[in-house]
């Protein structure tokens, strides 16, 4: 029954690539714009339910791993001019560190704490921003002399590609032996202990892991936008919408969350003739789901359902 | 050989010593029955032993090594294995895969797993009795199978010393048997068990020693035998010898039927907790259910307060009771007084107390106030003082005087002499007596302390394995139960 | 006189922290509810209280009071349309509560902010003071309407005190606060209860928020860190600890206030939030939380 299931998802899953892959045949640079922007999100996404679909630990911060990344790499391409790869790199580890220095005193904490935690670590980069604005740019934002491209259907391919292999490594790592130890972890960390597994060692690699890809995907989306603020990268908000984002598609199975993303980012641009109140709309919907499907879009289809 | 060599424990939380210089050998190929009554302290025991929590002092030896320190999955990795009474397997994984995850090296590295588990893996199902689910979700799966897949994961790694937590609760006759010869299959195989149980009964035909705690320290130890005759033990699971007292017995029978339960089972999740249980208490009668723990007493009696979801019939008076919250069942008039006391601990004797006056007006609660201060006198001096610095007995008739605060049609008592020294046992009884002899009130006793339990009761129910199996007399109780209870 | 002046200022700042926060306590005290839709219902009363005093003729006093019922009853509809649901949901695991309650708050919060701007636009309001005029205050030149904002404050948490220490109803609370369990054996209603709590939340969200906006303005984007600091207090103080949530109120005004005069008005927010963290590692169940 799992087998079968998985030969749907592999289906399913080539045939999204493919009518992905040919979409910059008739769509619009702004369509594409949209849909490159969701892929980044998508990342997000999925970086996140790793960490707490799996691991159980709720990151409200997920915008302080990826505004490091972002930060970092629009720091070091001002400064030095490196090649765009070498910024992403620096942006990836620069996101690994700094996840690794948060999580290892905070994954001593329980409940809530955690979350606040990542919490106030948002608050603080977005306010060390501010403060070294000379750098930073502060408030306003900082430009990025490099971008990835200008051709709109090469940064869709660019974002597509990375999101593509960012779905399989981490959906591959979710069903493996790893992601196995990972998941009993979070379910019941005394028992995943009594077995024989260092708990503390296997969450701080799923909060690496989920730092590595958040710093990337922040990196590229920086030297897709061309620009770097507190607003479009670090602000609470757009954690809020990724967390939304994997409640939506359904927390547990990364590839949901990845979906539900792609879906909030879209419907968001779809809502935009309401103006302001298509972000009112879109909390509403996702309100709305979370009280009526709590399993999320995907999670919904996959419950089990076997008779005894 | 000893496989596992434990001296001098002590565990303390806050000021209270949960285990008291605790010690003993488990040898390869031997069972070990670690006993006690809720709130003994065994399954801290066992949570020093597994490295869950850490010792304030003593020893644990695994094959002459310290382990005292270890983080758990070092002492895991070291050759324990424990099966947990309550665990959450991995709902998403099939029951395979959940035996799998068992067998994983603690790699980061390792993505998958290696050549062997898989079979590895079936054969270990197969051993318990799994091999016809191995691909069904837990959520499926009946509650014996989940605890054989408990089993499977505990012994995955083939520890020396396997950990079990209550290894019968919430089975039934026949699966009781099974998982007894699953256990003796461990031993022959060379495995040292550790049970850990609540009554020495259900462990007797297994264990091949027993060690009794009772108020984290311990009361006996030797053979199954010994340990029973032992009158500690006795005492604390019997209160001393039987003796019943019958009043008014007779006069009960005629009067009018004040709580009737008819066909009541709960189930939890999928352990059944009471099966088809019938039971009746008349006015102003003293009615006892005695039952080991995890008979299904506090069950029953959260069944009829409306706590926990049944099927079958209760009925209070002339109506049922289902569809009613429990608040308006307890204003209805039954009140029950809850094994865990459930007091409110910040605050102080006297604010307990008049929360549970405060349906009553004022004359009457100040009335109902004195009245409890003659039953227990204790209260009155302690009135300024907080709930949870009291000690353990005050506890109790604190939680007892609250519940009579509400004037009860029928008082529940689930356990009232739970952890209590025997000192204390003789101040309650005769407060129940005193309470007994000069209302009307109508009580249900719950107690496994059958010298407690049958000197007040006019009637006596006998509840095993979720099922009452005896009902009657108290007089009779002595003579056809006396030593084949315990 | 900067010392004087910080004082001053840092006294009332502080003390509409306080009676904000008791309210955010007070629900998680007695029902285990960390409400994250907390700035949403002050933004509600704020910007309804500003409409009313300034475009229909009921005045400030009437918009007030009006502004307090219309935050009022955005609490009701956060306990009834959001709250309630998911502590009732068969479908969500009874360890997934907490995080759902959190993220569903946060939705509403969202809904709410981004209605009001709607409705209301983004630019920060301020209501006209209650009572206009200036007086000295310790050598300090102080609007009278400041100093009748940090008493009103202390009246409201003084009567609070007395409605949970000397009243059954307060009692209630208190004992649900420590085992709701032993409550409902005792024949009464937690639901009951918990309407109780949300009313007085409410009711102090609602006075806070209309305060807020007579005394430093209030805008539809103050409202995620409107719930922010109310939570850092209450986590400071201690979660559930009303006391501890009180002293939190007055550590965080003042080290604010401080760094805004001394430093820079622009790190205003930044000692609170290393504090904070401080706290969070150091001991994590805040100033004076049990446990």
């Amino acid at each position: 029954m799992t087998r079968a299931f998985n030969r749907r998802l592999l289906f399913a899953g080539i045939v999204f690539v493919l009518v992905a892959t040919v979409l910059p045949l008739w769509l619009s640079a702004y369509v594409l714009g949209v849909l490159t922007t969701a892929y980044y999100f998508g990342v997000f996404s999925m970086s996140w339910d790793l960490l707490f679909g799996f691991a159980g630990e709720v990151n409200f911060g997920p915008t302080f791993l990826i505004g490091l990344g972002a930060y970092t790499a629009a720091l070091l391409d001002n400064a030095y001019h490196p090649p765009v790869v070498i910024c992403i790199a620096a942006g990836a580890l620069a996101a690994l560190v700094g996840g690794v220095l948060l999580a290892l005193p905070a994954l001593r904490l329980r409940g809530p704490y955690f979350g606040l935690v990542t919490l106030v670590a948002v608050l603080l980069l977005q306010n060390a921003i501010v403060i070294f604005a000379r750098f930073t740019g502060g408030e306003i934002g900082m430009t990025v002399p490099d971008v990835l491209s200008v051709d709109p259907k090469l940064n869709y391919c660019y974002a597509l590609a990375f999101f593509v292999v960012s779905a399989i490594l981490l959906y591959g790592l979710s069903r493996s032996a790893v992601g196995l130890i990972l998941q009993a972890s979070g379910q019941d960390a005394v028992e995943a202990q009594a077995l024989g597994f260092n708990v503390t060692k296997h969450k701080l690699a799923a909060f690496s892991v989920s730092a590595l890809f958040s710093g990337v995907a922040g990196a590229m989306l920086v030297f897709y936008m061309g620009a770097a603020s507190v607003g479009t990268i670090i602000d609470i908000g757009i954690g809020v919408q990724i967390i939304i984002g994997a409640v939506l598609g359904g927390r547990r199975t990364i590839l949901g969350p990845a979906i539900g993303a792609i879906f909030l980012v879209v419907g968001t641009e779809l809502l935009r003739p309401l103006g302001q109140l298509n972000t009112f709309v879109i909390a509403g919907i996702a309100l709305a789901v979370i009280l009526f499907f709590p399993d999320g879009l995907l999670g919904h289809v996959l419950r089990p359902r076997e008779n005894t | 050989m000893n496989a596992l060599e434990a001296r001098g424990l002590v565990k303390r939380y806050g000021g209270l010593v949960a285990v008291n210089d605790i010690g003993f050998d488990l040898h390869d190929g031997e069972i070990l029955g670690l006993i006690g009554p809720n709130g003994s302290g065994k399954s801290t025991v066992m949570k020093l032993v597994m490295g869950i929590e850490r010792p304030d002092a003593g020893s644990v030896k695994l094959d002459g090594v310290e382990t005292v320190g270890w983080p758990s999955y070092r002492i895991a990795r070291a050759g324990v294995g424990i099966v947990f009474q309550h665990s959450r397997p991995l709902h998403r994984q099939t029951v395979l895969e959940n035996i799998k995850l068992a067998l994983l090296p603690d790699s980061l590295l390792r993505l998958t797993a290696t050549a062997g588990v898989d079979d590895r893996a079936r054969e270990i199902a197969d051993s318990v009795g799994l091999g016809d689910v191995l691909h069904r979700h837990p959520a499926t799966l009946p509650f014996a199978d989940l605890r054989r897949m408990e089993m499977a994961k505990a012994i995955a790694r083939d520890p020396k010393v396997v950990l079990i937590d209550e290894p019968f609760a919430g089975l039934t006759g026949g699966e009781v048997e099974t998982f007894s010869e699953l256990i003796r299959a461990l031993r022959a195989q060379g495995h040292a068990v550790l049970l850990v149980d609540h009554n020495v009964k259900s462990v007797a035909a297994l264990a091949d020693r027993v060690l009794a705690m009772y108020l984290g320290q311990q009361v006996s130890e030797g053979t199954v035998d010994e340990v029973m005759r032992n009158e500690t033990v006795r005492r604390v699971y019997l209160g001393g010898t039987l003796e019943a007292s019958q009043r008014n017995g007779a006069a009960a029978e005629t009067r009018p039927s004040l709580l009737r339960v008819e066909d009541v089972s709960v189930f939890y999740g999928k352990a059944q907790a009471l099966e088809h249980v019938d039971l009746h208490v008349n006015e102003g009668e003293f009615v006892s259910v005695v039952g080991l723990n995890g008979a299904g007493k506090t069950t029953l009696f959260n069944a009829i307060s409306g706590l926990v979801p049944y099927a079958g019939t209760v009925a209070f008076g002339d109506h049922a009771l289902a569809g009613r919250t429990p608040a308006a069942i307890a204003r209805d008039g039954i009140v029950q007084c809850p094994e865990s006391r459930q007091l409110f601990g910040d605050m102080t004797v006297r604010e307990n107390l008049d929360l549970g006056g405060q349906h009553l007006p004022a004359e009457a609660r100040a009335e109902q106030l004195a009245w409890l201060f003659e039953l227990f006198p204790i209260l009155e001096s302690r009135q300024g003082q907080v709930a949870r610095t009291l000690s353990g007995g005050e506890q109790q008739m604190l939680a007892i005087a609250r519940a009579l605060m509400m004037r009860p049609k029928l008082l529940i008592l689930d356990e009232p002499t739970l952890g209590l020294a025997p000192v204390i046992l003789e101040q309650l009884s005769n407060a129940l007596e005193r309470l007994r002899a000069s209302t009307p009130i109508t009580v249900l006793l719950g107690e496994q302390n059958v010298t407690f339990a049958l000197p007040h009761a006019d009637r006596v129910y006998l509840l095993e394995h979720a099922r009452v199996v005896w009902e009657g007399e108290p007089a009779k109780f002595a003579a056809v139960m006396g030593e084949g209870y315990l | 006189m900067t010392t004087l002046q910080i004082l001053v200022d840092g006294f009332a700042i502080s003390s509409l922290y306080a009676l904000a926060a008791v309210g955010f306590t007070l629900i998680f005290g007695v029902s285990g509810v960390l409400n994250l839709a907390h700035g949403g219902i002050m933004l509600v009363a704020a910007l309804v209280g500003w409409w009313v005093a300034g475009e229909t003729p009921l005045g400030t006093y009437g918009g007030t009071l009006v502004g307090i019922l219309a935050g009022l009853l955005t609490a009701y509809l956060t306990y009834f349309l959001v709250v309630r649901p998911i502590q009732r949901s068969k479908a969500i695991a009874q360890e997934e509560k907490e995080i759902f309650v959190l993220t569903g708050t946060l939705l509403w919060g969202i809904m709410i902010q981004t209605g009001m701007a709607y409705v209301f636009s983004d630019n920060p309001v301020t209501m006209r003071p209650l009572i206009p005029g200036v007086i000295a205050v310790m050598g300090v030149r102080t609007p009278i309407n400041e100093v009748m904002i940090a008493v009103l404050c202390w009246v409201i948490i003084g009567l609070l005190w007395v409605l949970i220490n000397r009243t059954p109803a307060g009692k209630q609370m208190l004992a649900a606060s420590i085992n709701p369990r032993g409550l409902t054996l005792l024949g009464f209603e937690l639901s009951q209860i918990y309407f109780r709590v949300w009313t007085i939340y409410g009711v102090l969200a609602g006075v806070a928020g209309v305060l807020l906006a007579s005394f430093l303005g209030v805008g539809t984007a103050n409202a995620g860190q409107l719930t922010a600091s109310a939570f850092s207090i209450v986590v400071l103080g201690g979660l559930g600890s009303v006391s501890g949530s009180l002293i939190a109120a007055y550590v965080v005004g003042y080290l604010e206030t401080l760094t805004a005069y001394l430093i820079a008005p622009t790190l205003r927010p930044i000692p609170a939030l290393i504090l904070l963290v401080l706290v969070v590692y150091l001991r994590p169940q805040g100033l004076l939380g049990r446990r």
